[in-house]
């Protein structure tokens, strides 16, 4: 078998042996959301107004939930510098384990963000921005929260220290996002942002697996 | 399978980890057919000299060649198996050994009989002890074909009979023309290895 579907083979069994790894970041989200209403007054249009940008906020929270400890685990096992043995270049390696984090992990959270939005009686077409956004975004954004992951390997408190890395990449594409789902609201064309926002996720596809790479091999080479 | 003739050229090699020297002026040729044990106090260098002769660490100063190529040309052909686990708790013996390897399944179940976890196959790694654990970790030197292979304390955890197979797999390698490289504080009884002292530095 190639080391790309023994790699993908490893994180679906991996899926299976630990769904809680799937699931607790979707209870955040929906719990996030379900508290929204309780704590604004039940007001159905400040909802709809609001609810895409909680929503956005709410997945963006559950997706560095999901990702902080990317390859903590393995790190600590050991199993990560096995890595660096295999017939292919450790960027290549680190990208599969990025779009195979976000296929497991990122998109199913996508995909219940329609319910999210039913809970704050978001407008349809808001909703249908939204996903898209979602969908556009989230891979510069899981990108960018793996290279936080892998920059704070060393270090026992990686959690919060890997975000506050990571967040001025975060932000130009939560303004972005911001901006999509606003035009989306006054009905005026999203197509322009959409593109930029895309035109993110791509750059940040391409360049971060380099740059992870380098950041594990820095602490595979500052441990013992 | 029997090895191309391999030799390993160490020259100049220092070392400092944390503004400690570890050691300095290393140089030591190893040829196909030889063990070379590591040995010395623990804070040695002991780890960190296997873990540059893997590439895992740079090489501050001096030189590694493998058939006077620089290292870097020849690390897949280099087994390492660390003092870490090296293994995903999570899931079981056989896929682990499925996501580092890329044999049969026949040659991984024989593998796995052979360090002595038949029946084990399904078994999630969590739910061995800690010497089963490293035995799966081991288990790769039966089925992977790397000719280098540098082992960082293996005997840890093992009882007296997987030493006495290990000990015997490795002067199988060896004699198939590998090179063996491994740390240990117990001197194995039933190798015939040399010994390279670390903690000697002035």
């Amino acid at each position: 078998m190639s080391i790309e579907k023994r790699m993908l083979a490893r994180e679906l069994k991996l899926i299976a042996a630990r769904p809680g790894d799937i699931f607790k970041p979707m209870w955040f989200l929906i719990l996030v959301i379900s508290m929204v209403p309780l704590a604004l007054a039940p007001d159905s249009d400040l909802l709809a107004e609001i609810g895409s940008a909680m929503i956005w906020v709410a997945t963006l929270l559950a997706l560095l939930l999901n990702t902080e400890h990317l390859f903590q685990s393995d790190f600590s096992d050991g199993v990560l510098e096995q890595w660096l043995f295999l017939d292919r270049p450790l960027a290549w390696l680190v990208g599969l384990k990025l779009v195979a984090h976000w296929l497991f992990h990122v998109l199913p959270l996508i995909l219940i963000t329609p319910i999210a939005g039913l809970m704050l009686s978001v407008p349809t077409e808001v909703l249908i921005a939204l996903l898209i956004t979602l969908f556009v975004a989230t891979p510069a954004l899981t990108c960018f929260s793996g290279l936080g992951a892998a920059l704070t390997l060393g270090s026992s408190r990686s959690g919060i220290l890997g975000v506050l890395v990571m967040m001025p990449l975060f932000v130009p594409v939560v303004i972005l996002a911001a901006g999509v789902l606003i035009r989306a609201t006054d009905g005026s064309d999203t197509l322009p942002l959409l593109a930029l926002l895309g035109a993110f996720s791509v750059v940040a596809a391409t360049l971060v697996p380099i740059a992870v790479s380098a950041a594990i091999r820095l602490n595979i080479g500052g441990s013992n | 399978m029997i090895f191309e003739p391999i030799q390993i050229e160490i020259s100049q090699l220092r070392c400092e980890r944390d503004d400690r020297l570890l050691f300095k002026n290393l140089s030591i040729k190893l040829e196909s057919g030889q063990i070379l044990r590591v040995a010395g106090p623990n804070g040695a260098g002991k780890t960190t000299l296997l873990r540059t002769l893997a590439g895992l660490f740079d090489i501050q100063e001096g030189e590694i060649r493998l058939n006077q190529q620089p290292l870097k040309e020849y690390l897949e052909r280099i087994l390492y198996i660390g003092h870490k686990p090296q293994v995903t708790k999570d899931l079981t013996v056989l896929d682990n050994l499925k996501f580092l390897t890329d044999v049969d399944e026949t040659a991984l179940k024989s593998a796995l009989s052979a360090v002595g976890l038949k029946g084990y196959h399904d078994s999630l790694v969590k739910e061995l002890s800690q010497g089963q654990g490293r035995r799966c970790a081991l288990a790769r030197l039966w089925c992977v074909d790397a000719p280098i292979w540098i082992l960082d304390e293996p005997y840890t955890a093992l009882d007296v009979d997987m030493v006495k197979t290990l000990d015997a797999r490795i002067t199988e390698h060896v004699a198939n023309g590998g090179v063996c490289l491994f740390t240990t504080h117990q001197p194995p009884q039933q190798l015939d290895y040399q010994t390279l002292e670390l903690g000697h530095v002035d």
